[in-house]
C-alpha cells in the first residue's frame, strides 16, 4: 500500500474513532483526541511536509463542522503542529517511545494554545478551558498516544538512526 | 506535465517542508479572514458534498449493528406501553377536562420532525450537529431543536436532505431564558463554546439547582422548553447582574434523535420597526 493511501487510511480511520469511540471511552466528559494523535504520528513518521499536509486537512475537516466565524483556526492550529513536530523529529530529535509521548503531550497545549488565540478566546475562558478541558483530555490522549505509538510505531524512523 | 507536477513535488516534500508549512498557513489565514458569506459557502459546499454522504454512511452501519438489540428492546417496551396505553387514555380525558378548566394555551401546538443525528464535530468543541432531515422535509432555517431532555438548538442552514443545527455550547448562540421559580428572564451564552453560562439580576435570587427555561422572547423558541440547571452562582463584573454556570438537561454528545418544532420565527421587533 503506498503511503499516502496507508495515510489517507489513517486519517478517516481518526475520524470514525473521534466521533465513535471517543464517546464511548469518554470518563466524565473527558475524552482522547484521535485526530491529534494521528497528525502527530503522521509528522513523526513522515516528516514536517506530510505532517503539514495532514495537519491542515485534519484541522480543516473540524472547522467545518465549528462555527462558521472560526473557520481556519482548527486548520491553522493543525498545520502548525504538524510542521512542528516534523520539524523536531528530523533535525533535533531521536525519537524513542517517551520522547515520542512527550512532543505528543507538548503539541496538544500548543494546538490548543493557538486555536485559543485563533478564535480571539481570552482571559477567563482560556483559564477555565485550560484547566477543565485541555489538562484531562491532554492526559487522556497522552495515555491512548502512548498505546498507539506503544503497538504501531515502536520501530524507530530510518533517518532517526 | 510531468515535470511540472514532480517539481511542485518537490517544493513541497523537500526543504524540509517549508513551502508545504507556508502554503498551508496561508490557506488557513485566507479561511480566518474571508467575508462570512464565502465561509459560509465553503463549510456548506464541504459539508454537503463529502462530510453528509460520509457520515450517513458511517452512521448506517452503526444503526445496523444495533437493529437487533433495539428490537428486543422495543419488544419489552411495546409489552410495558400496552398496559400503560390504558393508564393514558383515562389521563388524556382528565387532561382535555383541566384544559378546558384552565384555558391552556395551546402555544406549543406546532408539527415536530424526527431526525436522526448524522454527524457532529470530529474534534473536542462540539457546536455543530447534522440532522438527516431537511427542505424536503419541511425544515427552515431558525426552527428550534430539542431532545426528550430539553432543548439542543436551533436550525441555521437547511439543505434539501439535511440541515446543521447550531447547539447551546455556539458561542454564537444567545438565547433568552426565565427562570422557573423567580420567573426572572436573563440570557445564557457560551463564551468559550464548551460551558453555558447566563447573566441574570441580581435581586432575583437565583440559587444553585434552579431550572432554566426558554423565555419565549427573541420569537425564535418557544417559552417552556427546559433549558439547563443552575450549578453555581458567581458575582459578574457588574454588582447588579449574577453570573450563573449552567448544565444543559441534555448530554449533547449522547444525542441520537432530536426533535426540529415546525416553527417560524415571530419577528416581532423587525415587524414593529417595519411598521
Amino acid at each position: 500500500m503506498s503511503k499516502w493511501l496507508k495515510a489517507f487510511v489513517l486519517f478517516l480511520l481518526s475520524f470514525v474513532l473521534q466521533t465513535t469511540v471517543a464517546d464511548w471511552i469518554s470518563m466524565f466528559g473527558v475524552a482522547p483526541d484521535f485526530v491529534i494523535i494521528f497528525v502527530v504520528a503522521v509528522a513523526i513518521k513522515r516528516g514536517p511536509a506530510s505532517g503539514c499536509f495532514w495537519g491542515f486537512l485534519a484541522g480543516f475537516a473540524q472547522d467545518v463542522y465549528a462555527p462558521v466565524e472560526w473557520l481556519g483556526a482548527h486548520a491553522i492550529s493543525m498545520t502548525l503542529i504538524g510542521f512542528l513536530v516534523g520539524q523536531l523529529e528530523e533535525r533535533f530529535l531521536t525519537l524513542n517511545f517517551p520522547t515520542k509521548v512527550g512532543v505528543l503531550g507538548l503539541a496538544f497545549f500548543v494546538c490548543d494554545m493557538v486555536y485559543f488565540f485563533f478564535t480571539g478566546l481570552e482571559g477567563e475562558a482560556v483559564t477555565n478551558l485550560f484547566l477543565k478541558e485541555t489538562l484531562p483530555e491532554c492526559a487522556y490522549t497522552l495515555f491512548v498516544g502512548g498505546l498507539v505509538f506503544y503497538l504501531s510505531m515502536g520501530k524507530p524512523a530510518k533517518h532517526a538512526k | 506535465m510531468r515535470k511540472a507536477f514532480r517539481f511542485v513535488l518537490d517544493l513541497f516534500t523537500q526543504r524540509h517542508g517549508i513551502v508545504a508549512f507556508v502554503f498551508f498557513m496561508l490557506l488557513g489565514m485566507l479561511m480566518r479572514e474571508a467575508p462570512n458569506p464565502v465561509r459560509e459557502s465553503i463549510v456548506t459546499s464541504v459539508l454537503g458534498s463529502v462530510f453528509y454522504p460520509a457520515q450517513v454512511a458511517l452512521s448506517s452501519l452503526k444503526e445496523y449493528r444495533s437493529v437487533a438489540e433495539e428490537n428486543e428492546r422495543l419488544k419489552e417496551e411495546n409489552a410495558r406501553l400496552r398496559q400503560e396505553l390504558y393508564h393514558a387514555s383515562e389521563g388524556l380525558e382528565e387532561l382535555a377536562r383541566l384544559h378546558t378548566l384552565v384555558r391552556f394555551d395551546d402555544k406549543w401546538d406546532f408539527p415536530i420532525v424526527t431526525a436522526r443525528v448524522v454527524g457532529h464535530n470530529p474534534g473536542r468543541f462540539l457546536t455543530t450537529l447534522v440532522v438527516n432531515r431537511g427542505t424536503y422535509h419541511g425544515v427552515k432555517e431558525n426552527m428550534p431543536v430539542f431532545s426528550t431532555k430539553g432543548l439542543v438548538g436551533k436550525v441555521t442552514k437547511s439543505s434539501f436532505a439535511h440541515s446543521r443545527v447550531q447547539l447551546l455550547s455556539d458561542p454564537n448562540l444567545k438565547l433568552s431564558v426565565m427562570e422557573r421559580r423567580t420567573r426572572v428572564v436573563g440570557f445564557l451564552e457560551s463564551a468559550d463554546g464548551h460551558m453555558l453560562s447566563a447573566m441574570v439580576p441580581t435581586h432575583a435570587g437565583v440559587k444553585e439547582g434552579d431550572t432554566l427555561i426558554t423565555s419565549g422572547l427573541g420569537g425564535i423558541f418557544p417559552k417552556g422548553i427546559p433549558v439547563g440547571v443552575v450549578k453555581e452562582v458567581r458575582r459578574a463584573d457588574l454588582d447588579v447582574m449574577r453570573s450563573l454556570d449552567v448544565a444543559p438537561f441534555q448530554d449533547i454528545p449522547m444525542l441520537e434523535e432530536v426533535f426540529i418544532m415546525q416553527k417560524d420565527p415571530e419577528w416581532v421587533i423587525q415587524e414593529l420597526l417595519d411598521e
